[in-house]
């Protein structure tokens, strides 16, 4: 079991690096097209190019950012309560929310991708550039946090049986206190160097 | 679990009967009904602690589905048209030319809070400011305010000001309470002060463009950080024993060095906002191309810092894809469920309930700003302007307010949200890094000065909106 979640965990996790690099190419092709144009010579691609890395780069990145908790819910109350019984919850509103909203958007995703590879889309703005790849990805990204989605409900189970999260893959974190302290150079807490 | 979990789950359970009573004693049912059920839900769903954006996406997808099958009997499930709904509101999100800036933004804040640059930046403030009273307290908050305004990050600035400046502080002899006020309230700054992400969020669902935004705001995040320093200030000059003089060491340290440590440390990211944001607001660039040159000087930046390590750089673009897919799938989760409430009818209830209610715009705006403050106790800012925008604007648009405008007010507004007690995330930031004798309570204490000049901030912006709108009006001359 521990086997096909740490499997699935690494799917998610490795679709969401690759893609995250598509931010530097977005920085990369922004930059060059604002240069190209204040030459006078403006790029005709780089606009479509930009929204497209864009969504490829947030919808693959869905799985990855749910396989490390990272979609913001309320905590409120919920990060006051005991392990089994956010377990619980999670269990049930994933059954009640979570598969019908993402097995939804996978299925109509499906339709949708499909229509547009038929005609082989062009964007609107420039008819050279094709765009159903991107639609594609809508499925796709449907499917993969799905995927992830039926791996959280395993966690949720586990945590029932055992009464404790089992553990996440290691990750950078926003706020690592530990490596902040390392890099402004703090040596013991509460004193500066 | 202590009394207060208790509480607050009974009382969850109650607004759920509550709502589902009101709603089953309504005697006529029509489909708009569903949608006040679903909006009324949504809010006890959402304390419930589910990711969000799920939370939305399966509201939404019941809801609208069950109410297209009620009033299209007969019709196959598959041909349900809440499924195109779906995928076109995530298909619009994926195609917003507004929205691509926020990974651009995100990336350039990771970046610059990579490189390190933020204890350099408030030692030479700290040093250039000597001569002021409460001089250190005056750095946090010049420091928090120019280092949050680059990156964004509010737990980030905070718990760095919390590791390098509360010990500062409370080494020279400051007044705990003062210092974790001027660090919290700094750190959150960022929020409002663009180019932050929360007003493109803004823009994107009020349909605002991203520049005026930022022009507007410019002049109200200035002056909530003036009115921040002359608190410090003045606290300092009644109570000098609350912020004592800097080591007579410091206080030797000559000018022509301070002059130079500025130049190496404030000078290239001040430069770095000023181009980012003057470009923006000259509208000599779009937000998303302004966001790009961002990003890529805050690469180089780091660079000549020699503070950019390929593991710090790869962390930043793996934090960035995070950050932006939770934004993101959090629009694709509220366009989800905002189309099922438009498609039930919700929002035409809601408009003629307001207008039925005859109030005078003032009076709007006092109840409207009201409830996104509630609000703001239980729910991320986040949420709140992608759920609650939507149903506020064709509202706004009635009684003559201009969007621009509101949405300076909310900004402004969801700033005192992260200095209320007892859901502060900055507070809880900044406990996680402070000394073990500085308590919750203290922090929490130290804040509530902070929040009464946030408040006093909204009512003088109220009194003369064109503190907010005399930039924007100077645009696109």
């Amino acid at each position: 079991m521990q086997r096909y979640l740490l499997l699935i965990d690494r799917i998610s996790t490795w679709v969401g690096k690759t893609f995250a690099w598509a931010i530097l190419v977005l920085t990369l092709v922004v930059t060059y097209d604002v240069v190209m144009r204040k030459l006078g010579s403006p790029t005709v691609w780089a606009f479509d190019v930009a929204w497209m890395l864009y969504g490829a780069l947030f919808l693959m990145a869905g799985a990855y950012t749910l396989s490390r908790n990272g979609h913001v819910r309320g905590d409120v109350l919920y990060g006051f309560f005991p392990p089994r019984l956010q377990a619980g919850l999670d269990l049930v509103l994933y059954f009640l929310f979570f598969i019908p909203g993402i097995l939804a958007l996978a299925y109509a995703g499906i339709g949708y991708a499909e229509t547009s590879w038929g005609l082989k889309e062009t964007s609107y703005n420039s008819p050279d550039i094709i765009i159903y790849p991107v639609k594609a990805l809508i499925p796709i990204a449907g499917a993969l946090v799905f995927l992830q989605g039926i791996d959280e409900i395993v966690r949720c189970v586990m945590c029932l049986l055992t009464g404790a999260w089992p553990a996440r893959a290691h990750d950078v974190e926003e706020v690592d206190i530990e490596e902040l302290k390392e890099m402004i150079g703090v040596k013991e807490s509460g004193a500066a160097k | 679990m202590s009394k207060g979990i208790w509480i607050g789950i009974v009382s969850l359970a109650l607004v759920i009967v509550l709502v589902f009573g009101v709603f089953l004693s309504a005697g006529e049912i029509t489909s708009g009904h569903y949608g006040l059920l679903m909006l009324a839900l949504i809010v006890a769903a959402i304390m419930l602690g589910f990711p969000t954006a799920f939370t939305l996406m399966g509201l939404g997808m019941i809801f609208g589905f069950i109410a297209y099958q009620m009033s299209n009997p007969g019709e196959p499930w598959r041909d349900n048209q809440i499924f195109a709904l779906i995928v076109q509101r995530t298909f619009g999100v994926v195609n917003n030319d507004v929205l691509i800036s926020v990974p651009l933004f995100i990336f350039m804040g990771y970046i610059i809070e990579r490189a390190n640059l933020i204890d350099k930046l408030f030692r030479s403030i700290q040093l250039a400011m000597k001569n002021t009273p409460a001089a250190l307290a005056v750095a946090t908050i010049i420091t928090c305010a120019i280092f949050a305004t680059a990156t964004g990050i509010v737990g980030a600035t905070v718990t760095l000001m919390g590791l390098l400046a509360l010990p500062a502080m409370l080494r020279a002899g400051y007044d705990v309470k003062l210092s974790a006020g001027s660090i919290t309230a700094g750190g959150c700054l960022g929020i409002l002060i663009p180019p932050s992400v929360m007003l493109i969020l803004y823009g994107a669902t009020a349909g605002v463009s991203v520049p005026k935004l930022y022009a507007g705001a410019f002049f109200p995040g200035l002056l909530l950080t003036v009115l921040y320093i002359i608190y410090v200030m003045a606290r300092a000059i009644i109570n000098p024993s609350l912020a004592p003089k800097l080591s007579s060491e410091d206080l030797k340290v000559p000018w022509s060095e301070i002059l130079v440590m500025l130049g190496k440390s404030f000078l290239p990211l001040a430069l770095l906002i000023a181009f980012v944001l003057g470009s923006i607001i000259a509208a000599w660039a779009t937000a998303t191309e302004a966001a790009a040159i961002g990003a890529a000087g805050g690469i180089i930046l780091a660079l000549a810092y020699r503070q950019l390590t390929w593991e710090r750089f790869k962390e930043a673009v793996f934090l960035t894809a995070r950050a932006s897919a939770m934004v993101c799938w959090l629009l694709i989760g509220s366009g989800v469920f905002s189309a099922a409430f438009a498609l039930l009818g919700g929002q035409g209830l809601i408009e003629n309930w307001v207008k039925s209610m005859d109030i005078t715009p003032t009076q709007f705006m006092l109840l409207s700003q009201t409830i996104i403050f509630l609000l703001g106790w239980p729910l991320e800012w986040t949420e709140i302007i992608v759920i609650f925008m939507p149903i506020f604007l064709p509202l706004i648009t009635h009684f003559q307010i201009d969007p621009l405008f509101f949405g300076i007010m909310v900004a402004l507004n969801l700033q005192t949200a992260f200095l209320s007690p007892p859901v502060a995330m900055a507070a809880f930031y900044l406990k996680g890094v402070a000394p073990p004798h500085v308590t919750l309570n203290q922090i929490f204490a130290g804040m509530m000065p902070f929040m009464v000049i946030q408040v006093f901030a909204m009512f003088l912006l109220y009194m003369w909106p064109d503190i907010a709108l005399w930039l924007p009006a100077r645009q696109y001359k």
